[in-house]
């Protein structure tokens, strides 16, 4: 269990030598048990006392690093069950699977792939982390083959799939100082397992079929000496894995079970339902997951959900409504109606800015509903935007009486017209094109 | 936290649809809620459900999205046999009818929004969800005759929101329907809605909560954790959240991930944006996820099936 700081400081020297860079014990105290120190640094201490404390005060779930350089990513160290409780740390490494029995054309297209290929989405770039090659063959010379060619093609996370430790240690010949993740350690396997991984230092996968078997599995691999762990369920169907994932962050979130402390797999190549098991495993605690290469027009919306899912809920989904400007405007420029739906404001927001465009924005109340919805639900009507004109007493801002609608609003611009006496300029849908079209429509605009 | 969280509360059950032996003309009769944990885990009362799907059809498909439109053709322009088709073809189990015409139109056309209601209900034996245009000043007179069209069915009618729920509660109660209540992605609007409809007499056993889903990559995550925390503040004991949830994402289809794929790989674009809406709202605990692309509705429903199957080959029975 979680030791309190007053708890841990009992277990101190009490010399407050400062030795452990900190001014005073209890303050060394307070730091081991938010996790921000290490019981290391005090000298005093005695080994048991050292390890009791180091138990108490690791992070529930470790963190485990795969790959090494840009391409490299870290999972684990989440805190809550709930992402609405604080929020999701460390979004799940997605892999495509490749087999040593593929041909090596094939095998690089696939490493080609994974290399270049990005998908760009509201700032940020979505890409698939990593290659799994997988020891279909059997053979430890082809293992090691297929891990060459992918080797040569690129720098990025490797994982290593081989249930013999011949073809194991063959495979980390060719990578095994990059941090692959190597899979698995099994009950039949794991000393020659955990031996490989000590020597290279790499992460090591234990797979067992539910938690208690998991649980006595990466307990031994652990005592082994083998530090950084990521737990395979190995579950029939996806609603077995939902039930052992969830059960695994319970008991390691209450560290009731130190051996459960560690990142989840998911082997997501169930045929048939891949994007169900990819949307399950990132939804419900899947650190690492394979998959086969994907076609773009579905890989895209699986990232797309990861980059949801693992979005800070803590940021609001409503903008208070009124003026906003972009840029530094002055009177003349461009005024463009929008909602207080925070993801269209910063849409748009990130569209006007990076085309270094000067405008007004009003955000008119529609309770945080997109433009679309807010049309169709009359929240977006032409009183409204009457009353938000005056309410917000833009036209002392702007100095004209031209209002930009949203495309998606175009069934309101008659009705906007009369009852604002305003000009009405109909908009793209897309943010996308705003920049554009205020270029080629705004300067003929009699406010411009 | 310990291993097994301690639930006090149970979600409320709602009958849809009524089979002869209940007074309607249905060929099934669905119960959807009763779960006592955290959706698909082993505490969930009724073993192996798995959530039902709605397929949605609309009686003026002009503003609907281009990708469906492709998929059913002529179909588009005769809502009966669009909705057979959702039941034969398409093996939905729900049908949930917007009457969107009288938008475009501006005119309730109470009569002839009666007649398409019972054409649907002559043209496909499921239970149906019935949808107004969203219009208030249009709606109200139409969910009388519609809620008086499907007398005894059970129908499920939509939406109740804060600002406009009493002519759908009245032709609910009049007629023996239940409403779907949508409140925008907040748990406590959702809670104040849910009062406000008990307050004039709506039974609990007759309101399905919409927390409104925003679609994959627009604001979903809002809307999955809604409702998450509903499901949970349920089972804390909160009755007034204690009732089953519909989700649809309408604005899945006509994204621009969608809108822009290459004609090649728009289908699979379409079908894959709404499916990463509608199984996390599933797995978020919705007890009626809505699809409108038609051939969602098997991607759908096995990718439930495997939730809800704990083990190889257990077969997973819809609602009911
Ligand atoms: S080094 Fe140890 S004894 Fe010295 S102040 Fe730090 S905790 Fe206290």
């Amino acid at each position: 269990m979680a030791l309190k700081a007053l708890d841990i400081y009992k277990l101190l020297p009490k010399k407050n030598c400062k030795e452990c860079g900190f001014p005073t014990c209890l303050t060394f105290a307070m730091k081991l048990a938010s996790g921000k120190a290490d019981a290391e640094t005090c000298p005093y201490l005695d080994e048991a006392t050292k390890q009791l404390l180091k138990g108490a005060t690791r992070p529930p779930i470790l963190r485990v690093k795969i790959g090494v350089g840009e391409r490299s990513f870290a999972v684990g160290e989440e805190i809550v069950l709930f992402r609405h409780d604080k929020s999701f740390v460390h979004p799940p490494g997605i892999l495509f699977l490749v087999s040593d029995r593929q041909t090596t054309d094939e095998i690089r297209r696939v490493a080609t792939r994974v290399k270049d290929e990005v998908f760009p989405r509201v700032g940020e770039l979505l890409r698939v982390n990593g290659i799994a090659i997988r020891n279909d063959s059997g053979s430890p010379e082809a293992f090691g083959k297929a891990v060459r060619v992918v080797e040569e093609t690129a720098e990025f996370p490797e994982m290593l799939i081989a249930g013999s430790p011949a073809s194991m240690e063959a495979a980390l010949a060719e990578c095994g100082n990059y941090r692959p993740l190597i899979h698995a350690a099994t009950a039949e396997n794991h000393g020659a397992m955990c031996s490989l991984a000590k020597r290279y230092g790499a992460p090591l996968a234990v797979r067992a079929r539910g938690a208690d078997a998991l649980r006595n599995l990466a307990g031994t691999c652990a005592a082994a000496g083998v530090q950084d762990l990521v737990l395979d369920p190995f579950p029939e169907t996806l609603g077995e894995f939902l039930i052992t994932s969830t059960l695994i962050r319970r008991l390691a979130l209450a560290r009731s079970a130190p051996e459960l402390g560690y990142p989840v797999y998911l082997d997501a190549t169930a045929p048939g339902l891949e994007e169900a098991a990819l949307s399950l495993g990132i939804l419900k605690y899947a650190a690492v997951m394979v998959t086969t290469p994907r076609n773009p027009a579905s890989l895209l919306p699986s990232l797309t959900l990861r980059q949801n899912i693992y979005t800070d809920p803590q940021k609001p989904i409503q903008m208070t409504p009124g003026i906003y400007r972009v840029g530094n405007p002055t009177r003349g420029d461009p005024l463009l109606l929008t909602v207080n739906f925070s993801l269209t404001y910063f849409t748009l927001l990130g569209y006007l800015e990076s085309s270094r465009i000067s405008c007004f924005l009003l955000l008119v109340d529609t309770e945080g509903f997109s433009v679309l919805t807010a049309v169709a639900s009359g929240k977006l009507n032409e009183n409204m935007i009457r009353d938000s004109l005056q309410r917000f007493g833009v036209e002392a801002e702007t100095g004209h009486r031209t209002l930009v609608l949203p495309g998606y609003a175009a069934p309101l611009s008659g009705r906007v017209e009369e009852a604002t006496g305003w000009k009405v300029l109909v908009g793209p849908r897309d943010a996308a094109e705003v920049p554009e079209f205020l270029e080629q429509s705004w300067k003929k605009a009699p406010g411009g | 936290m310990a291993e097994q969280e301690e639930w006090t509360g149970t979600i409320g059950r709602v009958l849809l649809g009524a089979t002869r032996g209940d007074g309607g003309t249905r060929s099934v009769q669905y119960c959807i809620g009763g779960s006592r944990d955290l959706p698909f885990l082993p505490g969930e009362a009724p073993c192996g459900k798995r959530p039902l799907i709605a397929l949605e059809i609309c009686d003026d498909p002009v503003l609907w999205p281009p990708v469906v439109r492709e998929q059913v053709g002529d179909l588009a322009g005769d809502t009966a046999a669009w909705a057979r088709e959702a039941e034969k073809t398409y093996g939905a189990d729900l049908v949930r009818l917007h009457l969107t015409s009288t938008h475009r139109r501006q005119t309730p056309d109470p009569d002839g929004m009666k007649k398409t209601v019972e054409s649907v209900l002559a043209a496909t034996t499921l239970p149906l969800i019935i949808e107004g245009s969203s219009d208030p000043a249009l709606d109200s007179e139409v969910f009388q005759r519609c809620g008086e069209a499907g007398a005894g069915e059970r129908l499920l009618l939509g939406t109740a929101e804060a600002d406009r729920y009493r002519s759908i509660a009245a032709a609910a109660l009049a007629y023996g329907h239940a409403v779907i209540a949508q409140s925008p992605i907040d748990i406590n609007l959702a809670k104040q809605l849910n009062i406000l409809l008990r307050e004039i007499g709506v039974p609990v056993d007759r309101i399905v909560i919409d927390p409104y889903t925003g679609a994959l990559g627009y604001g979903f995550e809002y809307s999955y954790s809604v409702m998450e925390r509903i499901r949970y503040a349920a089972l804390k004991g909160d009755t007034d959240l204690a009732m089953p949830v519909i989700s649809a994402a309408p604005d899945s289809l006509t994204v621009r991930e969608v809108r822009d794929a290459a004609p090649a790989d728009r289908q699979e674009r379409a079908l894959s944006w709404e499916f990463h809406a509608a199984f996390p709202a599933a797995v978020a605990g919705a007890d009626i996820v809505c699809v409108r692309h038609p051939l969602s509705v098997k991607r759908l429903r096995d990718a439930c099936s495997a939730l809800a199957a704990r083990q190889k080959g257990t077969p997973a029975q819809g609602g009911g």
